[in-house]
């Protein structure tokens, strides 16, 4: 039972931990995806955003500079004004562009970053003068400065803007290797969970594989035990029916034999005393009637060994130690064995199967003493003690083979004895004699307890 | 001498008929009562009062052994044979305990009932020749059996004396009449070889005096 209790317990904390490993495994899992792909989604935007700021800036830088070019070799003033106002544009939406991009420059950049914006400044400042110029200034100074200023300046800036892409990129590839590396480690804690697992789930399998095949093989012993129970017990019922017919045939054929041949041998010779009389001499009549005498005599003895066969009236007369001692000496006289009777009884009240059951096992013992054991001195001894009776019949006979041997007897006796809760154990070596040793609880307390009975 | 007035208790009236044909040949004695069962023999016991109840052991109602209890009980005067298809020493110290003073097996009554009621009209106690046979071979085989002690050769001439005579019936103020001593020196006596039989009730004395033949 108690073995039973720790294999379940130890299957469901062994199953709830698989489902435990199995379930925390799986939320990490998928809480590490959502990470990964968080991440990613943010390192590729940000990258993109900025490359696109940077190539707007870089742009902007080129357009400005062609529209430079264009105010300067324009010598017409309107559209020079025009130019100027497209220039002015452009220097406004770079400084937007690059003032978006600062708000999200990190530490890796913001040196670029202030060059970039100074370069940016420095260039604005080299242009602001040439605004003022006239048309002639700008066709005499307008290539040089172009030349001096404007396009170093130029190439300057988009190399810078080139840095920080470069940076920007370096980024990029850092953020990758930082999901490669999230990725990495939770890989490796799924194969540690992995295998947890599978041993556990092996762990628990093995047991529960060698839990089943032990409660099989124990439900297939029970099975045998059951079976061969009924196989002795119909053995044992047809035996007993058997012995039952045996017996009536053998009253019957009393009955009939010795108690009706009998009667009718001594009506046949009542009629013909009955016609003899005042015919016949009176010392025949006599002598006939002596010899009818004679035979009703014997056959009173029949019919009285038959009554006490099935069942002794003192029993009933006298009580159970009595009837145990008649028998003993009935044996006795019988057989010729030694049959002494001990009994330490409380009190002869106790109802009468219990009498019986003890009469008859007394019964069964003693003729199994005689017909197989081949006694000399047998000790019957019956004992109330508390709560049971004990029951004991030793004998000095050849002795048996228990394990072996079962006769028809020793089969009735335990089937009276567990019949009424009692049990009954045979010790016997061959050569060593025999003890039957029977155990019955006792009724007495119940029946003085029992207030119908009182 | 006037007759001997008897009640007789059977169950069978054929037995009944037998027996009372077989006392009233006997011209001292008188068949008062019959009964068919043990509570009619306790109740004619006392209206009648007979001089012997003749009572047959298995009765129905009450059985013989219970109606001898009661009847010795009411008037242990009335001396009561008990008549019985058994053999065993367990119905003849039953029935001695329950007051018989003669024990018959059915089969010998015509042989042993006459003398039987002769005896327990006066008190003294009767066994016909079968009983006293069966009891004295089963005593034989028993100390054969177990090579027991015979205690009856430690008791003195005159405990054996005693003991016959408390055996056939009599008390002990009757024993020290015959034997001219006093009742006490008799009580003295009868604890002695009591004592030394291991017997302690009148029942058990008259048993082990049948089965040593000192009576019959």
């Amino acid at each position: 039972m108690e073995h039973r209790f720790r294999s379940r317990s130890a299957l469901i904390v062994g199953l709830g931990s698989l489902l435990a490993i199995m379930a925390v495994a799986g939320l990490s899992a998928l809480r590490v995806l959502q990470d990964v792909r968080g991440k990613d989604d943010t390192i590729r935007r940000q990258f993109l955003s900025r490359n696109h700021v940077l190539n707007d800036i870089r742009s902007q830088v080129y357009l400005s500079g062609t529209l430079v070019r264009d105010y300067l070799l324009e010598p017409e003033s309107n559209r020079a004004e025009t130019y100027r106002t497209s220039l002015e544009d452009i220097r406004r939406q770079m400084y937007e562009a690059l003032d978006s991009y600062g708000r999200a420059v990190d530490q890796d950049e913001i040196q670029q970053y202030t060059a970039l914006r100074n370069e940016l400044d420095r260039y604005w400042e080299t242009l602001t003068p040439v605004f003022a110029w006239s048309s002639a200034e700008r066709g005499q100074r307008g290539y040089p400065f172009l030349r001096d200023e404007v396009f170093p300046r130029r190439s300057n800036m988009l190399a810078m803007a080139d840095r920080i892409a470069e940076i920007n990129e370096q980024q990029l590839n850092a953020g990758n290797a930082q999901v490669a590396a999230l990725l990495a480690g939770f890989q490796s804690r799924l194969v540690v969970t992995l295998i947890a697992a599978l041993g556990l789930g092996l762990g628990l399998a093995a047991f529960s594989a060698r839990r089943i095949a032990k409660l099989e093989a124990r439900e297939n012993a029970r099975f045998d035990e059951v079976a061969s129970a009924r196989a002795q017990l119909k053995d044992l019922s047809a035996k007993l029916v058997h012995a039952q017919e045996t017996e009536r045939r053998g009253l019957s054929r009393e009955l009939h034999d010795e108690v009706g041949q009998s009667l009718s041998a001594v009506l046949v010779e009542l009629r013909n005393l009955s016609a003899g009389l005042g015919v016949r001499p009176v010392e025949d009549l006599r002598a006939q009637a002596e010899e009818t005498k004679a035979l009703v005599e014997s056959t009173v003895r029949v019919v009285r060994n038959m009554a006490l066969l099935l069942r002794p009236s003192m029993l009933d007369d006298l009580g159970l130690a009595p009837a145990l001692r008649w028998q003993a000496r009935e044996v006795s006289k019988r057989t010729g064995m030694d049959v002494t009777v001990t009994t330490e009884l409380a009190s002869d009240d106790f109802p009468d199967e219990y009498k019986t059951c003890i009469y008859r096992v007394v019964q069964e013992a003693l003729h199994n003493c005689a017909r197989h054991a081949h006694a000399s001195k047998v000790r019957v001894r019956l004992q109330q003690s508390g709560d049971h009776f004990a029951l004991s019949i030793q004998d000095d006979g050849i002795g048996f083979n228990p394990e072996q041997t079962k006769g028809l007897g020793l089969l009735g006796i335990q089937e009276r004895v567990t019949g009424l809760g009692g049990r009954c154990r045979v010790h016997s070596t061959p050569g060593r004699g025999t003890v039957l040793a029977v155990e019955l609880p006792c009724p007495a307390e119940k029946t003085l307890a029992d207030p119908v009975r009182a | 001498m006037s007759a001997i007035r008897i009640l007789l208790a059977d169950d069978h009236v054929v037995m009944r008929r037998g027996l009372r044909f077989l006392l009233e040949s006997q011209k001292d004695f008188s068949v008062i009562g019959e009964a068919s069962d043990g509570r009619e023999a306790v109740q004619q016991a006392e209206a009648l009062n007979p001089d012997v109840a003749v009572l047959d052991i298995a009765m129905p109602h009450l059985s013989g052994l219970e109606a001898a209890q009661r009847i010795a009980a009411q008037s242990p005067r009335i001396g009561i044979v008990m008549l019985s298809m058994h053999s065993d020493e367990g119905y003849v110290l039953r029935a001695l305990k329950a007051g018989a003073r003669s024990y018959l097996l059915k089969d010998s009554a015509e042989d042993d009932l006459i003398e039987a009621i002769k005896a327990v009209s006066h008190g003294k106690t009767y066994f016909g020749s079968e009983i006293s046979n069966m009891l004295v071979e089963d005593y034989i085989r028993e100390i054969r059996a177990r090579g027991l002690e015979d205690t009856f050769e430690t008791l003195t001439s005159r405990e054996r004396e005693i003991l016959q005579l408390v055996a056939e019936g009599n008390s002990n103020k009757e024993i020290a009449n015959q034997l001219n001593v006093s009742p006490y020196t008799i009580e003295t006596h009868r604890r002695n070889l009591q004592e030394k039989l291991n017997l302690h009730t009148v029942a058990d004395l008259i048993l082990y005096a049948v089965r040593k033949r000192i009576i019959s």
